[in-house]
């Protein structure tokens, strides 16, 4: 098994072919973050643990947009909108 | 304007605010491409960090079918990961209305609680059906771009009894949101249901016909070989029965308001 790979094996890779499959797929994890993280930035002043939060969905990928999107957004109880 | 279509209404309003009508579709999109790419590279991802000392995939061994991802990608990604996101997505739907005290006042305005709980179902399904419908065409282009074609009209076919499992699940985890009152509790129990009924799935015959995971099952099977289960006919007729009871059981919860006991 080689375990380290050198700048020049990423040339050797047919970016196109893979790029062709893996694009929309990573485009629509990318969407997630983008929409979590600017509703939280928007409502950053009522959230808690907005740090947490970014770091959340940030790094866990798509569960943690998730997350934020049910659990997160309900953050502060005195806040919460009675609709 | 009757009582159903603005109850409806106001639950499309809802989920627009929450943004669950942006997040559901792109879950399922993402869950629905994940296994034809994953399992398209597997090979060579094996080949990269494998070498010749570890894991070897046989070279001469077949590609695999379409149909085959296509029926894994409901069985390993929408039956495990799916479950859970449907489960979190739902599990609030009675349960936020009995907290901030909303279904109290619908219940004094002459509204049906059959017309309440028609609403929540009917609009949570629909959209839930179709973000599935989303994430299951994303799987079919992929399949069809890196595997081979799968007929349409089997596809469709597998897709409406696959639905069938997902109404089970949304009237289930509705029930389970009526009874209880913690948000963590009704995706604990509704979770660990779920997947349990989808774990004893295929291991009896006479265990699939009353078990709605069947269906799931069922349309697995479909998929892969082209034609129709004896059986089918027979669990989604037991499968509609089970919904009848969830749907029955958190009525009579509403309308005897024993959600005010706990």
């Amino acid at each position: 098994m080689k375990l380290h790979y050198g700048l020049n094996d990423l040339n050797e890779i047919d970016w196109l072919a893979v790029l062709q499959v893996i694009w929309p797929f990573m485009m629509v994890g990318f969407i997630l973050i983008l929409v979590a993280l600017i509703d939280l930035y928007r409502h950053r002043e009522v959230r808690t643990n907005v740090v947490l939060w970014t770091i959340i969905i940030l790094f866990f990928n798509t569960i943690g947009p998730i997350l934020y999107f049910t659990i997160g957004r309900k953050g502060a109880i005195h806040h919460e909108v009675r609709n | 304007m009757t009582s159903l279509y603005i109850l409806t209404r106001k639950e499309y309003v809802q989920m627009f605010r929450e943004f669950k009508i942006l997040w559901l579709p792109l879950v399922f999109m993402f869950l629905g491409a994940t296994q034809p790419v994953i399992t398209y590279y597997l090979p060579s991802i094996l080949a990269a960090l494998g070498g010749n000392q570890g894991i070897t995939i046989d070279p001469t061994m077949m590609q695999q079918d379409g149909a085959q991802v296509m029926a894994a990608t409901l069985g390993s990604q929408f039956d495990q990961l799916g479950i859970m996101v449907i489960a979190i997505a739902i599990m609030g739907i009675i349960q936020s209305d009995k907290a901030n005290g909303m279904l109290d006042f619908i219940l004094t305005r002459p509204v049906k609680v059959g017309s309440y709980i028609g609403g929540k179902l009917f609009s949570n399904f629909s959209f839930v059906a179709l973000s599935v419908t989303f994430g299951y065409f994303v799987s079919y282009v992929y399949v069809n771009f890196l595997f081979s074609n799968i007929p349409f009209l089997t596809m469709i076919l597998a897709l409406g009894f696959y639905l069938v499992w997902v109404l089970f699940m949304i009237s289930f985890t509705a029930m389970i949101s009526t009874i209880f009152n913690g948000q963590g509790v009704i995706a604990l129990i509704s979770i660990v249901c779920l997947l349990l009924l989808k774990v004893i799935s295929g291991l009896h015959p006479i265990i699939d016909l009353v078990n709605p995971a069947g269906m799931s099952q069922q349309a697995m099977m479909v998929l892969i070989t082209g034609s129709m289960d004896s059986q089918l006919y027979g669990n989604m007729v037991i499968t509609f029965i089970w919904i009848t009871l969830t749907v029955t059981i958190s009525h009579y919860w509403i309308s005897e308001k024993k959600y005010h006991e706990n």
